[in-house]
């Protein structure tokens, strides 16, 4: 324990400076702290509890955290740092108490222990401001509540065995609002359940009901508590973030209406549209952008001659578009005529209020994307051609139905080709000001191809205030999780750059720079122990494949050996089971991927290497002379342990930052055990 | 027998309409044409398939000479259409009694058999693609005779005397042909991969459960029986796929569009192409060599400059170097000449003694038009601003000295020598001040760059895009710097001798490239689908469109069958896993042999559909409908199994005569249902004309099938 504090906490204020994703998370913090809202791919109890250890601590959220290396000068920093080690120190007891409980073996608990304590890339990851230490905290926990709570099965529906089992549903429904790959240790622990029902099940002397029972307590305090909880946290996270801030554009009008101090909060606009409203039309995706025009056209060279359509994603009044009906003018603000709504399947004409063009495609290749038709402005002052004229189709409407501002999601379709307005997302050349390209897609399906309006000025309807759209917790709450989600899918490597492979995690093959500049810290793990682990992971298969041949065979062994065998294939077993769960998804991801992903997995085949080893160094003497048991015993674990401390002496110096030595000759260069290690 | 009748009847009728391109037939009939003329080519499917398409194709007397251009154009007279669509058409027929074999395997019914290849004729998805040049047919075919085959194996393992069949002709017979079948539907397509493993498991847990749990046998015995099937399911398919792959490169030895590929050494070993002119260049590279360098790994390049220098400030208003542009260009040009020059000498023809330039040596690179030297200096790289900018060396006066020498570091020496052979050797250059590897960095420069790739110096050294060979390569005879443009202009070589490289060499290269080398992917196809859409048939693919009427050909399932299927595969889980936990309490619901027929079921059916399903969900590229097909496979023969399985409960449930008629009454309703069904959407599987846009929107059952409606 001592060690785990001295180790965590040595130099925790060095370097002085923002380091690696610190940049990220500090930033978020400082948004919970002032209130403003934001937007991050993960869920937000990490950056809660960030916040919160910056808040205890006094911090005010004014350090700006702009890039890794800016200095922290007097900003109160260490909060958030040592709330994170304590997260981080925490994880040598917990795995030291859940292999005590797998196996009721002090020195595979000790060794597991110890080979969490001594790894360098847990130490570095659980150092600085990260969402690491408090998801890898989380994840220890809920394996620790479950084992505790399997160990409880003797005396089912007693005090403890309520606790331990609700605990593990609080620690799952953490994990996962932390970030989520939280989900699967969920689905670990629901193997686990499913293997303990079984068991129940299978135990023929009580009722039917009786496994029912079960059932009902864990679907309880493992689905229904988790689930409340983590709405509650998303409940809180929803509430504390009330300022407008830079997350608003990632979300729908109809959220940010809720956002103080966003523009929506306080607009109002009539909530039907009709003929001759005056509209602007936002792209329905993330982060869409208005529908935009200006007074230039598309160079010569890609069939050129007619006036640009963009999307621009700031307010300006060249957003602003007429709507018609494709074969009549609309009727004058200050007529008496009844108002003519705009309908599902309507075929109406959009004029661009400033230059009089109309929204106008023809079959000419679009600018970028050379497989869409391109979309122009044409005509003069409101009179064009059949191009003009787009079939208006909102999602999931019926016959007749109006369209209303920021509720309604639709399509546009053009009449004579039957593609659809699409906002590609790709940024024209400087001709086109950078701004994005919008074509016509002949593929409807395209998700970029739906829009809502977002402004509507009629003064012949009522205004509405757009706090009357606003959407409810549980709307908001959905909304949420559809934006986090596809901000997930969209973190793309992008094109050239160097990224990290899930294959070359378990070799270390490549680490993480965390800091650079005077005082290097890199997230490296100890080779020693991950190669360790890879030894040992073979070992079980090969243990447990032989065991499995020895029992087919019928081959009889003594009792101890048996007990050894089973003691350490069963909790192995499981270990094995969480390491794939939280290793090979990764496999499948097409998001950009870092090293420090395999650190949940690390956690499992950690504690395995310290059972294997346990078993390795119980079982080995046996097969020798009796008077040799306790010296090979005592000199494997002592040869072990050597290693282990020798190893972290020796690479210590990445964690705590080694200082750039120019020339190559440095004291660190006989550490490059591996050419692509880059420190 | 008459299903099998139906099925060729069904799998024939018109299979030379129409006489146009349909869908994937634009690849397939073009590699067979490439096949033909002996013309490499590269696809990153394994070659199988399109072998036995080629291999029909020159029976049918085809030359190759048509050009597949794009979907829809029609075929002349020179194509047998009839004779390679006869390939998957008779491996698609030949499905129908495969299936009936295997269920019969699984101990079901002559009538439930029946029925399954009754599914398997009435499905419009697998009639459709067994009526063009595609691989699914082919790799269904091979995949269910393996499947079939292993069957037999286990049924002669589980027989009761089973020692007395061991090694019998038999029961190597069964063995091996699974294992052939199985390899070969992994080298139509690498999917088939999980027929292979399929028959893996079901093999290995017999010999689990079946040799090693059997205490009867010795150890030896047992240790006899793990090396025929180690024997069998891992050496014969490895020789199986290398030997496929021997007939594909043996084939191909002529050069051909997808030349730039492959390696520089593998091109050169092509009839025409690269070889005419790297044949009779001199191997060893010395000082005065003229030399085009190739960026050896992922996307072909070539070292490049041009008259034009880097401009003075960027767009994010850094600053340049303003010397002259170092590109890596794709394309052939006189500007990817460069000489090699020794730092010390100034002379620059070739004479004897040859100076040979060697591993660890000091050189530098003169461009052969521009005459400038190859030069990096501490400047950020234009696109990577983290990397060093390479140029060739302008003196502007502004105290910035060329750092023109490069050192010689060859990768593979161990093979080539310390020697620099053109083509062979893989060289890295690295920089002499800096320590920089000269690399190519997969950016694309901005329009004055002219959007050719990016040059950089990298201080990661040890990573495949810093690898360079030399590609053509002479001699410089002129010291003259006019003569040696001209020259540069105008020599052409004589070929002497050809390049050779082994089988196992060119071997191990196209794997490489077809198993890691990502085959840029089809973004925003119109037609896509994600599994989850297969399991409801949300989506079919647009195969052929008649140019004179609304006549076209659309993969889509029976969507009658593919919904009794999934149905029926809900039903089985379910039915699965009640029973499970019955006899968890002790309670057997049927009779064991009941039981043992569900469980095998499960175990050959459900693994298999699971194992040919599941993968999708963690493929990053692009799915179609067609992917489904062999996990299609599977699930109908579980749904012809269920059925068969609900009669049994039916019968065991209600004593009375009168509901096990009822069931067969529904049954027989049941398929009539499918008969209507499977007619209604014949017209979109052959491609049967003319039709009208209402008879076309009649057919539109749901609104997500996008059929095309061009015409009135």
């Amino acid at each position: 324990m001592i060690a785990t504090v001295a180790t965590r906490f040595y130099k925790l204020d060095q370097p002085d400076h923002v380091c690696w994703d610190e940049a990220h998370f500090g930033k978020y913090a400082n948004f919970y702290i002032n209130r403003t809202f934001f937007f991050d791919v993960h869920p937000p109890l990490g950056k809660m509890l960030i916040g919160l250890f910056g808040y205890l601590d006094g911090y005010n959220g004014s350090f700006h955290f702009d890039k890794p290396g800016d200095k922290f000068e007097d900003h109160q920093y260490m909060g958030m740092r040592i709330g994170c080690a304590v997260m981080g120190a925490l994880l040598v007891p917990l795995s030291f108490l859940t292999v005590w409980e797998m196996t009721f073996s002090l020195p595979a608990s000790t060794l597991s222990g110890l080979l969490i304590l001594l790894d360098h890339g847990m130490l570095t990851l659980n150092r600085f401001i990260l969402l690491d230490p408090p998801m890898l905290f989380f994840i220890s926990a809920s394996v620790y509540t479950m084992v505790k709570f399997h160990n409880q099965r003797h005396r089912p529906f007693s005090l403890p065995w309520w606790l331990w089992l609700s605990s593990i549903g609080v620690m799952l429904s953490c994990s996962v609002a932390v970030k989520f790959v939280g989900i699967f240790v969920v689905i670990f622990v629901g193997f686990r359940t499913i293997a303990d029902l079984w068991e129940i099940l299978g135990d023929i002397s009580r009722p039917v009901t009786y496994t029912v029972k079960h059932f009902m307590a864990r679907a309880l305090c493992l689905i229904v508590i988790p689930t409340l909880l983590y709405m509650g946290i998303f409940y809180v996270h929803l509430a504390v973030l009330n300022n407008s801030g830079p997350g608003d554009g990632f979300y729908s009008s109809a959220f940010q209406v809720g956002l103080k101090g966003n523009y929506l909060h306080d607009g109002s606009t009539p909530r039907e549209v009709a003929y001759g409203a005056i509209l602007t039309l936002k792209n329905s995706v993330t982060s869409g952008a208005y529908l935009h025009s200006h007074d230039h056209l598309y160079p010569e060279e890609i069939g050129g001659g007619q006036q640009q359509i963009t999307t621009y994603a700031h307010k300006d009044e060249n957003n602003q578009w007429h709507i018609k009906r494709h074969n009549k003018m609309p009727p004058s603000w200050n007529s008496t005529k009844p108002v003519d709504f705009v309908r599902h399947g309507d075929l109406l004409r959009l004029e661009h209020f400033v230059t009089g063009r109309n929204l106008h495609a023809h079959r000419v290749l679009a600018p970028i994307t050379i497989k869409q038709f391109q979309v122009t402005g044409y005509g003069l002052d409101g009179v064009g051609d059949t191009n003009d004229i787009w079939r208006v189709e909102i999602e999931d409407g019926e016959q007749n139905q109006v369209l209303e501002t920021m509720v309604h999601r639709f399509r546009l379709i053009h009449y004579n080709l039957g593609c659809a307005l699409t906002c590609t997302k790709k940024k024209l050349p400087t001709w086109g000001f950078e701004q994005d390209e919008v074509t016509c897609n002949p593929n409807k399906r395209d998700p970029n191809a739906i829009w809502n309006i977002e402004e509507n000025i009629f003064p012949r309807l009522p205004n509405v205030s757009f706090r009357s759209y606003e959407k409810n917790f549980f709307q908001r709450f959905i909304e949420s999780h559809v934006v986090l989600i596809n901000g997930n899918s969209a973190l793309k490597p992008k094109e050239g750059e160097a990224t990290s492979k899930p294959w070359m995690w378990p070799i270390n093959l490549r680490g993480q720079f965390f800091s650079g500049g005077k005082l290097q810290v890199y997230l490296l793990g100890n080779p020693i122990i991950w190669w360790g682990n890879l030894v040992f992971m073979v070992f079980y298969i090969i243990l447990w494949v032989s065991v499995g041949v020895r029992e087919k065979r019928g081959v009889v062994m003594t009792p101890r050996e048996i007990m050894l065998q089973n003691r350490a294939l069963s909790a192995c077993g499981w270990l094995w089971l969480g390491w794939l769960l939280h290793y090979l998804p990764f496999w499948g991801m097409t998001r950009v991927l870092y090293f420090h992903h395999y650190f949940p997995a690390l956690l499992f085949s950690s504690m395995m290497t310290g059972i294997l080893l346990d078993y390795a160094m119980e079982s080995i003497p046996l097969s020798l002379p009796q008077k040799m048991f306790n010296s090979t015993y005592i000199s494997i674990l002592s040869g072990a342990l050597v290693i282990l401390f020798y190893s972290f002496y020796l690479f210590s110096p990445l964690v705590y930052g080694l200082v750039r030595y120019a020339d190559s000759n440095s004291t660190m260069h006989h550490l490059h055990w591996l050419s692509t290690w880059e420190f | 027998m008459l299903l099998f009748g139906v099925a060729l009847a069904t799998r024939f009728y018109a299979l030379d309409q129409p006489n146009s391109i349909v869908f994937d037939e634009l690849h397939y009939g073009r590699y067979a044409g490439l096949y033909q003329k002996q013309t490499f080519f590269f696809d990153s499917h394994p070659p199988l398939g399109k072998q036995l398409l080629a291999l029909a194709g020159y029976l049918g007397g085809f030359q190759g000479d048509f050009k597949f251009d794009k979907i829809g154009s029609s075929y002349n007279a020179s194509v047998p259409v009839f004779a390679m669509r006869s390939v998957p058409a008779l491996t698609g027929s030949l499905l129908i009694p495969l299936v009936y074999m295997i269920m019969l395997q699984l101990n079901y019914s002559q009538w439930t058999a029946a029925l399954a290849g009754f599914l398997f004729l009435f499905d419009n998805a697998l009639l459709t693609q067994s009526h063009y040049m595609l691989m699914e047919p082919i790799l269904l075919f091979f995949a269910m005779s393996g499947v079939l085959c292993v069957l037999k194996f286990r049924a002669l393992e589980r027989s009761g005397n089973a020692q007395a069949h061991s090694y019998s002709l038999r029961w190597w017979g069964w063995l091996l042909s699974g294992a052939i079948f199985l390899t070969c539907a992994l080298c139509v397509k690498y999917v088939g991969v999980y027929s292979y493993l399929l028959g893996l498991a079901l093999v290995g847990h017999d010999f689990w459960e079946k040799v090693l749990g059997n205490l009867s046998l010795s150890k030896k015995q047992v240790f006899g029986h793990a090396c025929a099937r180690f024997f069998a399911f891992f050496m014969v398919p490895l020789m199986v796929y290398v030997g496929v792959f021997y007939i594909h490169l043996s084939t191909l030895v002529n050069a051909g569009p997808h030349d730039s590929a492959m390696s520089s050494a593998f091109q050169a070993s092509l009839e025409g192409g690269l070889s005419s002119i790297v044949r009779g260049q001199p191997l060893e590279v010395v000082h005065g060599s003229q030399v085009t360098l190739r960026h050896a790994h992922g996307s072909p390049c070539w070292l490049h400059s041009h008259a034009a220098n880097y401009p003075v400030k960027y767009a994010d208003k850094r600053g340049s170097s303003h010397q002259q542009q170092v590109t890596c260009y794709v394309a052939k040009d006189i500007n990817n000449w460069w000489i090699i020059k020794r730092p010390n000498r100034t002379d620059l023809a070739v004479a004897a003694p040859l100076d040979r330039i060697s591993h660890g040596e000091e050189v530098q690179l003169v461009h052969g038009i521009t005459g400038r030297n190859l030069n990096s200096h501490n400047v950020a790289a234009p696109a990577s601003p983290t990397k060093q900018e390479v140029s060739c060396y302008v003196d502007h006066n502004v105290s910035m000295p060329a750092q023109d020498v490069w050192r010689v570091e060859i990768t593979n020496r161990e093979e080539i020598g310390d020697v620099w052979h053109a083509l062979e050797s893989m060289v890295r250059l690295i920089h002499v001040n800096t320590s920089v590897a000269l690399a190519f960095s997969g950016r694309l420069l901005p329009e004055w760059g002219h959007n050719q790739h990016e040059i950089v110096g990298d201080v990661m050294v040890n990573q495949p895009n810093t690898i360079f060979n030399v590609e053509e390569h002479r001699y410089t005879r002129n010291e003259d710097e006019k003569d040696r443009q001209l020259e540069l202009m105008t020599t052409d070589f004589i070929p002497l001798e050809p390049v050779v490289m082994g089988f196992w060499e060119k071997f191990f290269e196209l794997q490489i490239r077809m198993l890691f080398i990502s085959n840029e992917n089809v973004q925003n196809h119109m037609y896509t689908s994600s599994p989850w859409e297969w399991l409801v048939l949300t989506r079919g693919i647009a195969y052929w469109v008649s140019p004179e009427s609304n006549a076209q050909i659309h993969l889509l399932g029976n969507i009658f069958v593919w919904y009794s299927a999934t149905v029926a595969l809900g039903v089985y889980c379910s039915l699965l896993i009640f029973y499970l936990l019955r006899q968890r309490r002790q309670c057997y619901d049927i009779h064991e042999e009941a039981w043992n027929q569900f469980r095998t079921t499960g175990e050959v059916l459900l693994v298999g559909y699971v194992f040919h399903f599941l993968p999708y969900f963690f493929v990053d590229h692009t799915l179609f409908l067609h992917h489904y097909l062999p996990a299609l496979a599977f699930k109908l023969l579980l749904n012809a199994a269920l059925v068969e399985h609900l009669y049994y409960l039916t019968r065991l449930v209600f004593a009375k005569q009168f509901f096990n008629w009822m069931c067969i009454l529904i049954v027989l309703t049941w398929m009539s249902g499918i008969l209507m069904v499977f007619n209604k959407f014949l017209p979109l599987s052959y491609g049967l004309g003319p039709m009208n846009a209402s008879q076309i929107l009649d057919l539109k059952l749901r609104e997500t099938w996008d059929f095309i409606v061009h015409k009135p």
